[in-house]
């Protein structure tokens, strides 16, 4: 898209002064100090495959056994002769781990090789218009010399003049790559952001992993209604599913009127056999919401099922519905 | 309109067509899953990130060079439905989590971009 290129520059463009690059995205006491991560795994690519070359570098760093060679098939693309951002983003989750893409900041970018990451980058190697793409691996920085040490191509400790790093970064519009393990964070973070990433490999079948990324986010954020949501409906598919009703009624406590919630409740309770309990959270859930609320069809119908349940169990020998769950042993102290 | 900016919609219209809309779901009983569980705060985010491109006197510029009342355009964003919301989000799940919408792509992408969005003819004061 030329005009996003175009905006692009404008936003992100002049950087041409001839002061150092570095030091003003730097924490003021910590200007001098240098950082390269020397445990950063290096594959050298092969042919144009630094696609699958600067990912393996990063999920192996997270603990991943997978080589350049395994992820070739799955974001190499031969008719391109390169990988597309999304690939990556996809392989990654594929193998369990959460993509996290940085602001398209310096400062972002050189916090988190502070914080001990690092960081997938596309670089346009060429022009605007005749662009070479290339994905390199960031590991640290040196202040003194202003330049970014990269793990690129053939060359396991390739230093770059920090102007020109930044030039051939923001030709790529910027773009970076976290491949974090499921429940960390980074350290420049948007709730919404990582809770979208961490519904993404939910929805991608990683539900271990995305229930551990949610786990985090509950920490982190203990009033956030949806992070709670998921980690229910994550512990759900799991078979865990006192955790799961806990996460629920946890969401209900950061949200009381959060509908999803009461409706993934009821289905609990309903499970457990607790039918009156699960039909007063129906209930309730339905006399909160507003008329138009999208999920009202939805709790309709859960409490039509509930009922149709109801009629055909065998309600002899309930369990002790007035057990409110103990507190769970799980990441929240609380409750 | 003149013709670049024809071109611009005609790119936006591509793009935006090769996006699949997801309608939400037939009333099941089934959990509700996560994604549909974050529309609702995602669209308020989105929502609000719209009306502050709108409310800038840069953004506000641009739109009245480009013959665009951003009253109107102000009007139409609050009247986006959620399919329209979840097209628009659907697209910019494509760029840098975690970075807004202004500081990503820029006011003037903005702004075509919506224009894409709420028909480009409903808003334009001049031809």
């Amino acid at each position: 898209m030329r005009a996003m290129g175009v905006v692009m520059a404008l936003v992100l463009g002049g950087c041409t002064g001839t002061g150092p690059v570095l030091s003003p995205h730097l924490p003021h006491g910590d200007r001098g100090t240098t950082v390269e991560l020397r445990d950063t795994p290096f594959f050298a690519q092969t042919d144009y495959q630094c696609g699958p070359a600067a990912l393996a570098t990063l999920l192996q760093d997270t603990g991943s056994n997978v080589t350049p060679a395994d992820l070739a098939p799955e974001v190499y693309l031969p008719a391109r002769q390169g990988s597309l951002q999304l690939e990556l983003i996809a392989a990654t989750r594929r193998h369990g781990r959460l993509p996290y893409v940085i602001k398209p900041r310096l400062s972002a970018l050189l916090e988190e090789l502070r914080a001990g990451r690092p960081v997938l980058v596309l670089q346009n190697l060429g022009l605007r218009r005749l662009p070479a793409w290339h994905y390199a691996v960031a590991i640290g920085y040196l202040p003194d010399s202003d330049e970014i040490i990269l793990r690129s191509g053939t060359t396991r400790r390739k230093l770059m003049a920090a102007a020109r790093f930044l030039r051939t970064w923001e030709n790529a519009e910027g773009w970076g790559l976290l491949v974090l393990r499921p429940g960390d964070l980074p350290s420049q973070v948007d709730p919404l952001a990582y809770i979208r990433a961490a519904a993404d490999l939910e929805s991608v079948g990683q539900t271990r992993a995305a229930s551990q990324a949610y786990a985090a986010t509950t920490v982190r954020w203990p009033d956030n209604a949806t992070a709670w949501l998921g980690l229910g409906n994550t512990r759900y598919h799991l078979g865990e599913l006192e955790y799961a009703e806990h996460s629920y009624r946890q969401a209900l406590r950061a949200d009381p009127g959060h509908l999803a919630a009461h409706n993934n409740l009821a289905m609990l309770l309903a499970e457990r056999g607790c039918y009156p309990a699960a039909l007063d959270t129906l209930d309730h859930a339905l006399e909160i919401s507003r008329p138009d609320d999208a999920l009202r069809g939805t709790l309709l119908e859960t409490r039509r099922e509930i009922l149709r349940d109801r009629s055909e169990s065998d309600t002899s020998a309930g369990p002790d519905c007035t057990l409110v769950l103990p507190g769970i042993p799980g990441p929240a102290a609380s409750d | 309109m003149n013709s670049t900016l024809k071109r611009k919609a005609g790119i936006y219209a591509l793009i935006l067509q090769l996006v699949i809309a997801t309608f939400p779901p037939t009333a099941l009983a089934a959990l509700v899953q996560t994604p549909d569980a974050m529309a609702a705060e995602e669209r308020s985010a989105s929502l609000q990130q719209f009306n502050e491109a709108l409310a800038r006197e840069d953004v506000q510029q641009q739109l009245l060079q480009l013959g665009i009342d951003p009253g109107a355009a102000r009007q139409r964003i609050a009247a986006l439905t959620d399919a329209e919301i979840a097209r628009l989000q659907n697209h910019l799940d494509t760029l840098p989590a975690g970075a807004g919408v202004l500081e990503v792509i820029g006011v003037v992408f903005v702004v075509l971009l919506i224009l894409e969005l709420v028909g480009v003819t409903n808003i334009f004061s001049k031809f």
